[in-house]
């Protein structure tokens, strides 16, 4: 009777909250250095500079980009979930958001990582 | 009545008219925040990929130049607000979970929106000059 898709169920809920503690931390720091900064102008020397300012930028990125998507599409799942999708749509949804959250994944690093290599 | 599934926004109605405390709102704001922030990865990701992209740091300063005008500090306000809720709530449930606190939620809740609002206040502090800015 019940056709609730699989939702992933205490893993999914585990990971929100742990995946949700790293980001308090790597969020926090992430908004004081670009937005609550007296730095009110951002180019790209000024981002860059940042970037080059430790090694632990890179380091920092590499954590923060998975758990930031993770934990958006995970919630997102979530979120659908609440409508008790269908089995089979819930699945192509749940695949659908894997799939573009690996992308944006992946995007992501480039973007970083292109800013970290070049500049200034 | 009880059964009969709400549509995508009645959703909400239907679960604020069911239970009305202040649970079921932070539950409401937390949601509305995180799916804004769900959204907002999506541009924020373009923008600062656009050096990645283009490979021209002209490019690139023009792309953060468009989004560093007035209105956008202003919805910068909005966005630091979205973080600041769905981050003290969310940890306000993580404590209540993790460390056997769920009768205690409420008090838990008060004091993270307390922070929130200490929070917003400095922000708008800091931001009003960026905002009206020219």
């Amino acid at each position: 009777m019940d056709e609730r898709v699989s939702s992933g169920g205490a893993y999914g809920w585990f990971l929100q909250r742990i995946t949700g503690l790293f980001l308090a931390f790597f969020l926090i720091m992430h908004l004081k250095v670009l937005h609550l900064t007296s730095q009110w102008h951002l180019d790209f020397t000024v981002i860059t500079d940042r970037l080059h300012s430790s090694g632990w930028w890179g380091i920092f990125y590499i954590f923060f980009i998975p758990i930031a998507v993770f934990h958006g599409f995970n919630g997102a799942w979530g979120v659908i979930e609440d409508y008790r999708p269908a089995k089979g749509s819930g699945k192509g949804v749940k695949a659908l958001l894997w799939v573009v959250g690996i992308i944006l994944c992946i995007f992501g690093y480039f973007a970083v990582n292109e800013l970290l290599r070049k500049g200034a | 009545m009880y059964n009969k599934k709400p549509g995508i926004i009645g959703h909400y109605f239907h679960e604020i008219n069911r239970n009305p405390n202040t649970g079921t709102w932070s539950w409401f704001l937390h949601r509305i925040a995180g799916v804004v922030l769900f959204l907002y990865l999506f541009p924020h990701f373009l923008v600062t990929g656009s050096y990645f992209l283009t490979g021209s740091t002209e490019k690139f300063d023009a792309w953060t130049k468009a989004v560093q005008t007035p209105l956008f500090h202003f919805l910068e306000i909005l966005l630091i607000s979205a973080v600041a809720f769905h981050l003290l709530n969310g940890l306000s449930i993580t404590i209540a979970d993790f460390f056997l606190m769920t009768r205690k939620h409420k008090a838990i809740q008060w004091v993270s929106i307390i922070i929130f609002i200490a929070v917003m206040v400095l922000t708008v502090v800091m931001f009003v000059p960026r905002v009206l800015a020219k």
